[in-house]
């Protein structure tokens, strides 16, 4: 699942970065504890990795003299489908990303600077909510927006039919699974904001949406870049989604990636494919990582 | 009236603070109880107490973070009890600075102007003009993170003062800096407030830093002000047992009167010793029992007789503490209490007392003032406190 390596490779790459200059001095010490870890990493990441990139370049079938070949990212390229449902995808993935930072930037700040004595309960049931399985949540969202799903049930009327199987009924869920992932880093870097700014800057006459613009945003930008960092990725290649709640109009990578390997045996194609992703989800994170980087303070 | 963005206020009550009958109340807390404060404009004035007295609420009150319960706050003469903090013309130096990390000095200090949308030239004439007063010519494009804990200081300073505020309120501004760099600070907050001519309202706990800086003092405790004078009158005749004992080291003596004998009240202590205070004209004299100090560089140790209008008293040396400029002894008497006695190092080769030493005491009555009919309990925790700090 292409889905979950990323998951865990892309954290690695800020994290990873930060012990180098330390690093020499009790480098053995630490190839020690990282022995397990590497071998993890290299077993059942770095390997997959290698034998998807060896399919998408390799002719079919896949023999040792087969032989290499581009063919399968021309026909990826070029395919009249994959256009559209990368269009597609980027428009629920933003969309429900969008939709995620509007619910988690004003959630984050009344954690972090109002609700006191509530701030861990918050936190905690945001945690909890992500601890339920993410198959689960989408089922619990078809039974609400079904056609007698409880939604159609609390108001009156006939049926609202595009609930479910629906380009929204994708978005919501979307939002919904991965709104903690996009609040906690924003939280934690609201968590470093010394309260006082806020009160000098009404002192100085700023309103709220001025403080918002020139003190909330730009510091908590870290935060936004982590969240994007985590949450976008991984939308773009989600297919269990829009399996379950999804309907003709919200066909997405990670679907077509499955349906191409697991459907028609296409193995080339849906290595190419996912390789791309992957290309594109680097380049995705890098530019948010510099971003990131760009906006941490000097401490 | 209401107070507009800029220092045109009428003539003669420029800068001047109204705290008029003020009561504050958190839940069942009575944090600052029915107090008036007059600040006239340009005066460094300080509230000075321990924490929990109502000093930082009563600033905040001006400042415009809390709303009084009870009572009303004029500035200027104008009433601005319900007016938000940005209407008011004043602004604030927080404890913790709240300097905006991720903008430069300059951008930190011209953020008052840039909001209230001042023209570009009057915004970069006043930035020029507060990074000279606050000595950050050089340091524009720093960020706060790469300045130090004084640099900082200054920064908020300047980014307040950019706004020519009416007055600057200052919430234990120093607070975060080591005790060296606290001094410097000190001195150099008291200049920029004679150069500004701006009304500085100071909230403190040390006392220190209070007499440095201050014209007058409102000592607070329990959310009433125990005593509002300079920081002389302060230390020469404090009002009460509470403000004895926090400005500076004191000796609170409970005192027994035995007798009145011309205008002096007279407490024997058998063998002929005896402890006086001067009769005070308010009720406390009329009472038996009454709480009175002596500061410690008042008490000489000499022998014989100093005269009928000195207190006269025995003692031992329980501890000898030498302090560089004064050396510190605890003196025992035969009543039961202990009294600190500061000894001026002004000699070469002078030697101090060992304990256990008998010692005779000396300080003109002149030098008792009767604060209290009754001791209070806090007081020889503070008493304490001073002793360590043992300031002149």
């Amino acid at each position: 699942m292409a889905s979950v390596g990323e998951v865990l490779e892309i954290p690695k790459d800020p994290e990873g970065r930060r012990p180098k200059g330390s690093g020499t001095r009790q480098s053995r010490g630490a190839l020690g504890i990282l022995f397990a870890p590497i071998t993890l990493l290299v077993l059942f990441f770095l390997l997959p990795l290698l034998i998807m990139v060896q399919m998408s370049v390799i002719r079919f079938p896949p023999l040792v003299s087969s032989g290499y070949t581009l063919s399968h990212y021309t026909e990826v390229l070029t395919n009249d489908l994959n256009p559209h449902i990368a269009w597609t995808t980027f428009t629920i993935a933003t969309t429900a990303m969008a939709i995620m930072l509007v619910i988690a930037l004003p959630l984050a700040y009344f954690m972090v600077f109002k609700a006191g004595k509530w701030e861990l309960l918050l936190l905690l049931s945001l945690v909890l909510a992500d601890e339920l399985a993410p198959v689960v949540k989408v089922y619990a969202w078809q039974v609400i927006l079904g056609r007698n799903g409880i939604f159609n049930w609390l108001i009156p009327g006939p049926p609202v039919e595009w609930l479910l199987y629906s380009r929204f009924a994708v978005i919501l869920t979307l939002a919904t699974t991965y709104i903690t992932y996009t609040t906690i880093p924003i939280y934690a870097a609201m968590k470093a904001i010394e309260p006082s700014m806020f009160e000098a800057a009404t002192d100085l006459g700023a309103g709220w949406w001025q403080q918002s613009r020139k003190i909330l945003i730009p510091l908590a930008a870290p935060g936004i870049f982590v969240a994007m960092i985590l949450v976008y990725i991984p939308m773009l290649t989600d297919f269990v989604t829009s399996d379950i709640v999804g309907g003709a109009g919200s066909y997405m990578m990670g679907q077509r990636v499955r349906d191409l390997i697991l459907g028609q045996g296409d193995w080339g194609a849906g290595s190419a494919l996912t390789f791309l992703l992957l290309a594109m989800s680097v380049v995705l994170s890098l530019i948010a990582y510099r971003l990131a980087r760009l906006n941490r303070i000097d401490a | 009236m209401s107070v507009n963005g800029d220092n045109t206020a009428g003539v003669g009550r420029e800068g001047e603070i109204e705290v008029e009958r003020v009561t504050k109340r958190f839940g069942d807390v009575t944090a600052v109880d029915d107090i008036s404060i007059t600040i006239p404009g340009g005066e460094f004035f300080s509230m000075l107490g321990p924490s929990g007295c109502g000093k930082t609420t009563t600033l905040r009150m001006i400042a415009g973070f809390e709303t009084p319960d009870e009572g009303r706050i004029l500035l200027q003469g104008a009433p601005v009890t319900h007016v938000p903090p940005a209407k008011r013309n004043v602004n604030m130096v927080f404890q913790a600075y709240g300097l905006f990390p991720h903008m430069t000095v300059s951008e930190n200090i011209a953020f008052g102007p840039k909001i209230k949308k001042l023209s570009r030239t009057e915004t970069s004439e006043r930035l020029t003009e507060i990074l000279r007063v606050v000595r950050l010519e050089g340091y524009e494009d720093r960020r706060p993170g790469q300045l130090s804990g004084g640099q900082q200081q200054r920064v908020a300073l300047g980014r307040a003062l950019i706004n020519r505020p009416a007055a600057l309120l200052l919430d234990e501004p120093l607070g975060a800096l080591d005790l060296k760099l606290r001094k410097e600070m000190q001195l150099e907050l008291k200049d920029l407030q004679q150069r500004t001519g701006t009304t500085f309202v100071y909230v403190t706990h040390d006392q220190e830093e209070a007499m440095t800086m201050s014209d007058r003092i409102a000592v607070m405790n329990g959310g009433v002000v125990e005593q509002l004078a300079t920081p002389r009158e302060l230390y020469q005749r404090p009002a009460s047992a509470f403000v004895a004992g926090f400005i500076g080291t004191s000796n609170l003596i409970e005192l027994r009167v035995d007798r009145r004998d011309d205008g002096l009240l007279v407490m024997d202590v058998g063998e002929g010793e005896r402890i006086l205070a001067v009769q005070p004209d308010s009720g406390a004299g009329a009472a038996d029992r009454a709480t009175i100090t002596v500061r410690p560089e008042w008490i000489k140790l000499v022998s014989g007789d100093a005269g009928p209008r000195a207190s006269h008293v025995g003692g031992t040396v329980i501890d000898v503490v030498y302090l560089g400029s004064v050396t510190q002894l605890i003196v025992l008497l035969r009543t039961g209490e202990k009294l600190t006695v500061h000894r001026l190092n002004d000699e070469v080769g002078s030697t101090d007392p060992r304990p256990g030493e008998q010692v005779t005491l000396h300080w003109a009555a002149e030098h008792s003032y009767v604060v209290g009919s009754s001791p209070q309990p806090d007081t020889t925790a503070n008493d304490t406190e001073a002793t360590a700090r043992a300031g002149a």
